[in-house]
């Protein structure tokens, strides 16, 4: 089992840092995000806050997004160009087939975040927790990449082009972040949305990281929001789990 | 002697598309098979359900004597596949594919390296294993992929469509590969082509399957021997055509007669042709060609379908 997780997250890892262009991407927008999102939109917010602080936890929620998304593409392609038959002729654990392609999606995205930040410390934002908060605050990110790296591969197991695949993961993807408490403070929406969030795996994530980074107020108990965090992520590599294994079918 | 592959009354449908219907095939220890059949016939299919890789919706199957249902990771760990659309990743090199295919299988580093270099020598890639395999031609693909499925020296086989899109120097060497394992490693090997000629050089056995159903089964040369020894063709204008009575004579094997075309198969072509030309001039038809050939797998599949089994290459 670990061989073959292994071995599918290495081999993802040296295709990764020999692609150019998928690379490059990768560090180039995470600066975006930062100039766009901390201190662009951060602008137009009230108060007079640490908006790159406030900010940041949404930011690094929205590059674990992105990540789950190009892994998600990834394993699409390979399940399209049948390089997934490769591992799936092998004598090894289903689940070591996902978890090779959950880790090396984490790993990506881990490597974005590490760009992530070192930009916006750059421009301003500052650890305001301890260190408690702070490992919270890293828990709860590496949960909520796993999380969503599992959905995106539940959704590229059954797509059955790129289209389709971009088509169902626009749907949760940037809605889920605005429906959430990421991007802006709760106090002035309305009463619906503030249910919405309740829901919604971004707050869970929110409510543990922020305080590492930010002034917050909290709208649940924190540890409340990690043991969600934590159904969500069995919930959904058990939903990828199954779906891959009625591939076969 | 147990049979190393079985498979029982299989059958697979796509919706509304049945693409298997009832398939038995039965695989000895060190023989290779060959599925024959035009393109959509489902050879890719069967194969599928074989390699763990689709449910069948009906029957059963074993190989090496384990439930590929029940135990496939028994089965995963005996068989190498390849498959008819390469798989190769093209960001690595052919040494990274062999390695990374050798670590899924558990092989450890000195022995990886080890096999590496033989079947790079086996299928003479030479320098070439280290280029990025987004470089090579589809005949060193081929190559490549044989070698990967080989890394873990698997007992058995499947090869789908191994040697399409080759030229006819790689096709043979293709062969040779296949002759050389079965002969000296004893592997059985199951292979889809529709190249009869294919069949006919490496098949112990030949299935040859048309819309999802096994329509003959037997040896290359069993399957040749039912048309007779040699089949006479004619071509041209047979539209006042009855059978004629010596048909049921026992030099006559087969006889098949559409308004352009007939054949006959015989124990001896040139002492009855004669008479089949007297036959067929007498009823008033017009004949344009005729030709004494020995049958082939291609007639014996005509024979089977009605329909030419038309080798793509
Ligand atoms: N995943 C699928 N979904 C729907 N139909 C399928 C699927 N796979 C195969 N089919 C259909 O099943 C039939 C058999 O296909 P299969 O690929 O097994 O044929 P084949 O003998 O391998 O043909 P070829 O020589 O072209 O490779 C075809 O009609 C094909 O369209
Ligand atoms: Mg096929």
């Amino acid at each position: 089992m670990y061989t073959a997780t292994h071995t599918i997250w290495l081999r993802h890892m040296r295709k990764f840092f020999r692609n150019r262009e998928e690379l490059g991407g990768l560090i180039i927008q995470p600066i975006l995000w930062v100039a766009l999102f901390g201190i662009g939109m951060g602008r137009m917010l009230p108060g007079d806050g640490d908006y790159v602080s406030f900010m940041l936890p949404g930011i690094l929620a929205l590059t674990a997004l992105g990540s789950a998304t190009g892994g998600g593409m990834m394993f699409l392609d390979e399940r399209l160009r049948g390089i997934l038959r490769e591992y799936q002729v092998a004598p090894i654990p289903r689940m070591s087939i996902l978890l090779g392609h959950i880790l090396a999606t984490v790993s990506k995205s881990f490597f974005q975040i590490f760009i992530v930040l070192s930009v916006a410390f750059v421009a301003g934002a500052r650890i305001s927790g301890d260190i408690g908060n702070l490992a919270m605050s890293v828990v709860a990110l590496i949960l909520f990449a796993v999380g969503f790296a599992s959905i995106a591969l539940a959704v590229a197991m059954r797509s059955k082009s790129i289209m389709g695949y971009h088509g169902m993961i626009f749907l949760f993807n940037l809605p889920m972040l605005f429906a959430s408490n990421a991007l802006y403070p709760l106090e002035n929406v309305p009463t619906w949305m503030r249910w919405l969030a309740m829901f919604n795996p971004a707050t869970w994530y929110i409510e543990v990281a922020r305080p590492a980074f930010a002034v917050h107020t909290p709208i649940m108990s924190s540890l409340i929001a990690l043991t969600l965090l934590c159904a969500f992520v069995a919930w959904s590599i058990q939903i990828a789990l199954s779906r891959f294994r009625a591939m076969t079918s | 002697m147990q049979p190393m592959i079985q498979a029982r009354t299989l059958a697979k449908r796509f919706g509304e598309v049945v693409a298997v219907r009832n398939i038995s095939v039965s695989v000895m220890p060190g023989s290779v098979y060959a599925l024959l059949g035009p393109n959509g016939a489902g050879k890719s299919t069967t194969i599928n359900m074989l390699t763990t890789l689709l449910k069948p919706d009906q029957g059963s199957i074993t190989i090496n004597g384990h439930d590929v249902e029940r135990e496939s990771d028994l089965v995963r760990r005996v068989i190498g596949v390849t498959f008819q659309d390469l798989v190769l990743d093209r960001d690595l090199t052919g040494r990274e594919a062999l390695d990374f295919a050798g670590r899924l299988y558990n092989i450890e580093a000195s022995k990886r390296r080890a096999r590496i270099t033989d079947l790079v020598e086996m299928v003479g890639l030479g320098d070439a294993i280290d280029r990025m395999t987004g470089t090579y031609s589809g005949g060193m693909r081929r190559r490549l992929e044989l070698a990967r499925c080989l890394m873990m020296e698997p007992k058995v086989l499947f090869l789908d469509e191994p040697t399409q899109g080759l030229d006819p120097q790689h096709r043979a060497l293709i062969w040779d590969y296949i002759r050389m394992l079965k002969t000296q490693q004893g592997m059985t090997v199951l292979l889809t082509t529709h190249g009869m000629d294919e069949a006919e050089a490496l098949a112990d056995v030949v299935g040859i399957i048309d819309h999802g159903k096994m329509m003959h089964e037997g040896t290359p040369s069993a399957l040749i021997g039912q048309l007779g020894s040699d089949l006479i063709r004619l071509s041209g204008t047979f539209t006042h055509l009855h059978t004629p009575e010596w048909t049921s004579e026992q030099w006559v094997t087969s006889w098949q007669a559409s308004e352009t075309e007939i054949r006959i198969g015989v124990d001896i072509g040139a002492r009855r042709i004669t008479q089949v030309i007297e036959f067929v001039n007498q009823s008033g038809n017009t004949i344009e060609e005729v030709s004494i050939t020995r049958p082939s797998l291609g007639d014996v599949f005509l024979q089977a379908t009605g329909r030419a089994l038309r080798d793509e290459r």
